[in-house]
């Protein structure tokens, strides 16, 4: 079996003169007559191999002298590696778990690239790729084929799947990239890219149950501790990464939650992941702990989270099933930081009615009180967060506007003219840059900030953004009725919570909707959706999904034209009978329909 | 220029993983083209890069600090804002350098604590960053090294500019490069005017070889440029000074009547007063004299230098130059102008009284005053115009009351020295 690996490699052994080679359980060679193990390994064979199954490799290549040049010889998916070990120990260096790196993402990994037939396998996914080509007709056909692409913007797969792995190298680092972006061409994604990384450490995360959700992760990215953007320049100087290499190594962009999420979800699948293990409530992720870190980071009263608890349970929702991924019973990951902060919004709503009313009538109730000082005052809280969000938004657009984006170490292009220009026009930024930072004495860039699972502080030191309201009460809104813990307010909002046919409604109507909805709310979802750095949108479906939960699904959305893709909000009132029962302790568990009035 | 994404492929980097609006769920992640690049300053568009947004947010704060005058604030994120020039995308990378250049400068102007070193630091790197705005950011920094009396580096600046070459990017400048060329003359004349000052004894001692050789530099080329049409009054000032120095009159002259009476040339009146004004330097006749101001006249009646042509006229004794020379000097008043000024109406007044030595001269005048008589009354001729008058200038008020009866016989002024009366009496 391993004859068709060696069967290029003709060299004599060094031991013992023999022309009979194996391979080893870690790739490499060696001789079956002594054992004698040597340095060559299959990965390196298998491109003299696909060259052209003969031995004859010196002749294609065009002489050694070329290598030290080019460094190693190395593939993409070493250099992911590289890249996906050194996130992981970043992650290790913030507090995760070793357990993570050892016994969940390097399986997942190796998993990954063994689906995928990168590697671990005996059908590698490039070796019917490669023909030997004449290289000038090569470079020709692939240069036309560039500037067809560039006119008429389809793109044919180039004459690159037809070149020969030397030649493609030539126009990078590493030696098989340009097979990534033919299958890439052919309008599938490339099998390995920047965002694929984030997308396995989300999942090795949620598998190994760690409080880091995937908002954190993306923050964690975004503040630089965990390496993405420029990641390759850690990558070791013997892997050179220079010209086509750019197109998977380099990112411009730091990838949303929604986009993460969903490939996190199309990875699952793919790689046919059993049953994870289980979230409960004990586990950081679940909703019930996760909620109290959000509220203590928007300085909601620690009281609320009783609340958040008991819709959950009402709702059904506290159930782990509906947590943990499972490819028979749930096969959705599920979205932990959105759902809580849903879970969140949803309480609120039924505590304070949240139609721009009802919160401002209660809060007046608790202010005329004559004791309010120990009691949790909804307007008070909302100066203090309004003030403390406008501050930290506009940080954070000054932060964006800072973020220096291009590296240190850029990837050339193999072109020596190309890779002049790039030299010269990064020469001349930096003395601009220069130039500025002297003369505004501050450097640039985003100043370093220690992580954090915190976005706000709240307390009495020095740097607090404000006073502390974990403590107060909520008497103001509660009252006693038969003896339990009823919202003093009885009515709740909803829009019609039928689910879309997504293929007649494929985006959110959050932005027709929005200016119908209660500012109080809005402003709410802009809060949360601003602690998690996603769109308002994206957590307003995930509040509807709640409310789904929480009511039913028996309300109809109004809609007038399904071709216009309007929609009235049905403003619908739940019976004050299945709020209260809906809220209690004890009784049903399970959805509760709505009676709408 | 940016042919890196032309060699990577029309395809630009793989992440396009952006969240657009949540309206393209299903649209997002299909089109793997190059992102739709337009950084049509501020605006965003939909496919953005992080990097593209960065940038975009960054001109944004840029733009507020500076409107707002917050120059410290302005440097600070003018430091974050050259990566753009990295940017590989192809079409705005000429945009990218001139918004990085005019905002580098505005921001210089202001800072209290730039250096005429950070100035010459960004106008060097800016000039090599591109081939387009290369000549404009020459002449900019020279003017910059003008102003601060740095005249020798000035030209210095100018005169590399001049041997600038790349390939047809300098047929397309051809306009900028002459320009750099006039200008280049001009600071060489600049030099010979300091050098001049400096050594103002003996201008042909051998000690002023230099100077000499400056003025030949600036000379050959000021002959070339100014046999191209267009305004070249500062240079041409100069170039006749030079050439006056050095008692070159003829090629003065020619130079000058080039000037004002080519008709390739844009209708300029400076040229004619610079003619004037040579002549008259160099006493040429009252003809001559004349001749030139005539054209003027037809040009510019309000001309300043009208007083002195009716001047002329006047001294000359023919009756039909003092009927033109008061047709000169109503042209002149019908200007507001002149109004007030003590030096035109007595002209006036003199032409006045010459003019009535003619028999005839009444018709003369109102022939003159019938264009003029339904507004000029209203325009020096009120009650407001005499207690004005009467208030500042009671000369004025003199020699304008004993005209208005002349000028408009037939109307009744109110031009008189009663005082207006507001209702109540003063």
């Amino acid at each position: 079996m391993d004859d068709e690996y060696t069967a290029g490699y003709r060299e004599p052994c060094s031991e013992c003169s023999a022309v009979d080679w194996g391979i080893t359980d870690e790739c490499h060679f060696y001789c079956r007559s002594c054992h004698n193990v040597i340095e060559r390994t299959r990965d390196v064979e298998d491109t003299g191999f696909v060259q052209n199954g003969s031995s004859k490799i010196s002749s294609i290549r065009k002489g050694s002298k070329k290598k030290p040049e080019r460094g190693h010889i190395w593939m993409v998916c070493e250099g992911f590696q590289f890249i996906l070990r050194n996130q992981a120990n970043a992650l290790l260096r913030l507090g995760v778990s070793p357990q993570f790196k050892d016994d969940v993402l390097c399986p997942l990994w190796r998993l990954f690239l063994q689906k995928s037939r990168l590697a671990y396998t005996s059908n590698p996914v490039k070796s019917s790729r490669f023909k030997v080509q004449d290289s000038d007709s090569d470079s020709a056909a692939e240069s036309s084929n560039m500037s067809a692409s560039a006119t008429d913007g389809e793109s044919n797969p180039p004459s690159a799947a037809d070149s020969t792995a030397e030649d493609a190298s030539d126009w990078s680092g590493s030696t098989d990239v340009s097979s990534y972006l033919s299958t890439r061409l052919k309008r599938k994604r490339s099998p390995l890219s920047m965002m694929k990384t984030l997308a396995l450490i989300h999942l090795a995360l949620v598998w190994s149950r760690e409080a880091l959700t995937l908002s954190d992760l993306l923050r964690l990215v975004n503040e630089g501790h965990v390496p993405y953007v420029n990641a390759y320049e850690q990558l070791p100087e013997e892997m050179k990464v220079i010209g086509k290499d750019a197109l998977l190594f380099r990112v411009e962009s730091i990838p949303s939650h929604r986009i993460v999420h969903k490939e996190a979800q199309a990875l699952v699948l793919f790689l046919e992941l059993p049953a994870f293990p289980p979230i409960t409530c004990e586990t950081l992720l679940h909703p019930e702990l996760l909620s109290l870190r959000y509220l203590t980071d928007t300085n909601l009263p620690d009281e609320l989270h009783l609340w958040v608890c008991r819709l959950m349970e009402q709702a059904g929702m506290a159930d782990q099933t509906l947590h943990t991924f499972d490819p028979h019973s749930c096969p959705v990951l599920p979205r932990y930081d959105i759902q809580t902060a849903a879970l969140i919004i949803v309480t609120m709503k039924f505590l304070f009615g949240l139609d721009d009313h009802t919160e401002w009538k209660l809060s007046n109730e608790v202010g005329n009180q004559s004791d309010s000082g120990d009691m949790f005052n909804l307007r008070r809280w909302y100066k203090l967060m309004q003030d403390v969000l406008m501050r930290a938004q506009q940080k954070r657009r000054q932060d964006i506007a800072r973020k220096q984006w291009k590296a240190k170490k850029p990837i050339f292009p193999k072109n020596i003219g190309l890779k002049r220009t790039m030299m010269k026009k990064k020469r001349i930024a930096e003395q601009v840059q220069l130039c500025f930072e002297k003369l505004s004495s501050r450097p640039a860039g985003v100043q370093e900030v220690s992580p954090s699972s915190f976005r706000f502080c709240w307390g009495d030191e020095d740097g607090s953004d404000g006073p502390s309201l974990h403590h107060m009460k909520l008497d103001g809104v509660v009252t006693l009725k038969h003896n339990l813990l009823t919202p003093s307010n009885s009515t709740y909002w909803h829009p019609g919570l039928k689910k879309c046919d997504r293929r007649q409604c494929p985006s959110s109507h959050y932005s027709d909707m929005e200016p119908t909805l209660p500012r109080s709310f809005v402003w709410l979802l802009q809060l949360f959706s601003f602690l998690l750095d996603v769109k308002p949108p994206y957590l307003y479906e995930e509040v509807l999904k709640v409310e789904r939960h929480v009511i039913g699904t028996e309300t109809h959305c109004d809609v007038s034209s399904r071709k216009k893709k309007t929609r009235t909000r049905a403003k619908t009132k739940s019976s004050p009978r299945t709020l209260d029962r809906t809220l209690k302790t004890g009784g049903e568990s399970g959805k509760t329909a709505s009676k709408s009035s | 220029m940016d042919d890196l994404d032309r060699e990577l492929g029309p395809h630009g980097p793989v992440e396009d993983y952006n969240d657009f609006s949540d309206d393209n769920v299903s649209k997002g992640g299909t089109n793997l083209k190059r992102p739709n690049v337009n950084p049509a300053m501020c605006k965003e568009t939909p496919r953005e890069t992080g990097f593209h947004r960065s940038t975009r947010i960054c001109l944004e704060q840029i733009r507020e600090a500076v409107l707002h005058h917050k120059w410290q604030e302005a440097a600070e994120y003018m430091a974050c804002y050259p990566q753009l020039l990295e940017d590989t995308c192809l079409p705005p990378a000429q945009q990218n350098k001139e918004l990085l250049w005019r905002i580098s400068t505005n921001i210089l102007h202001h800072h209290p604590n730039s250096t005429m070193e950070d100035y010459n630091n960004i106008y060097e790197r800016m000039k090599h960053s591109g081939v387009r705005h290369h000549l404009m950011i020459c002449l900019e920094h020279s003017f910059h090294l003008l102003l601060h009396g740095q005249n020798e580096d000035a030209k210095w600046q100018l005169s590399s500019a001049e041997s600038w070459r790349h390939g047809k990017e300098s047929a397309a400048q051809h306009q900028r490069a002459e320009l750099i060329s006039a200008y280049r003359s001009l600071l060489d004349y600049v030099i010979w005017c300091d050098k001049r000052f400096s050594n103002s004894d003996n201008y042909f001692d051998s000690d002023n070889q230099g100077m000499h050789d400056h003025f030949r530099q600036a000379s050959l080329n000021l002959k070339e440029i100014l046999k191209k049409p267009g305004v070249w009054d500062p240079f041409i000032l100069s170039y006749v000074d030079m050439l006056e120095l050095y008692d070159d009159h003829e090629e003065a002259l020619k130079v000058l009547n080039d000037y004002a009476y080519n008709n390739n040339f844009p209708p300029n009146p400076n040229a004619h007063v610079y003619l004037y004004q040579y002549l008259k330097r160099h006493d040429a006749s009252e003809k001559n004299l004349m001749r030139v101001l005539k054209i003027l006249h037809v040009l510019v009646p309000s001309h300043e230098l009208m007083l002195d042509y009716s001047t002329l006229l006047l001294n000359s004794e023919n009756k039909t130059d003092i009927q033109k020379a008061l047709g000169i000097i109503l042209d002149m008043l019908d200007f507001t102008c002149w109004r007030t000024n003590m030096d035109v109406w007595k002209c006036l007044k003199t032409v006045i009284q010459r003019l009535e030595i003619q028999e005839d001269w009444e018709n003369v005048v109102c022939e003159k005053m019938a264009l003029r008589e339904d507004w000029w009354p209203a325009l020096h001729f009120t009650s407001f115009h005499a207690s004005k008058d009467l208030e500042e200038n009671p000369e004025l008020w003199k020699v304008k009351a004993s005209l208005a009866k002349v000028l408009c016989p037939k109307q009744a002024l109110k031009y008189t020295a009663d005082r207006v009366t507001n209702g109540k009496r003063t």
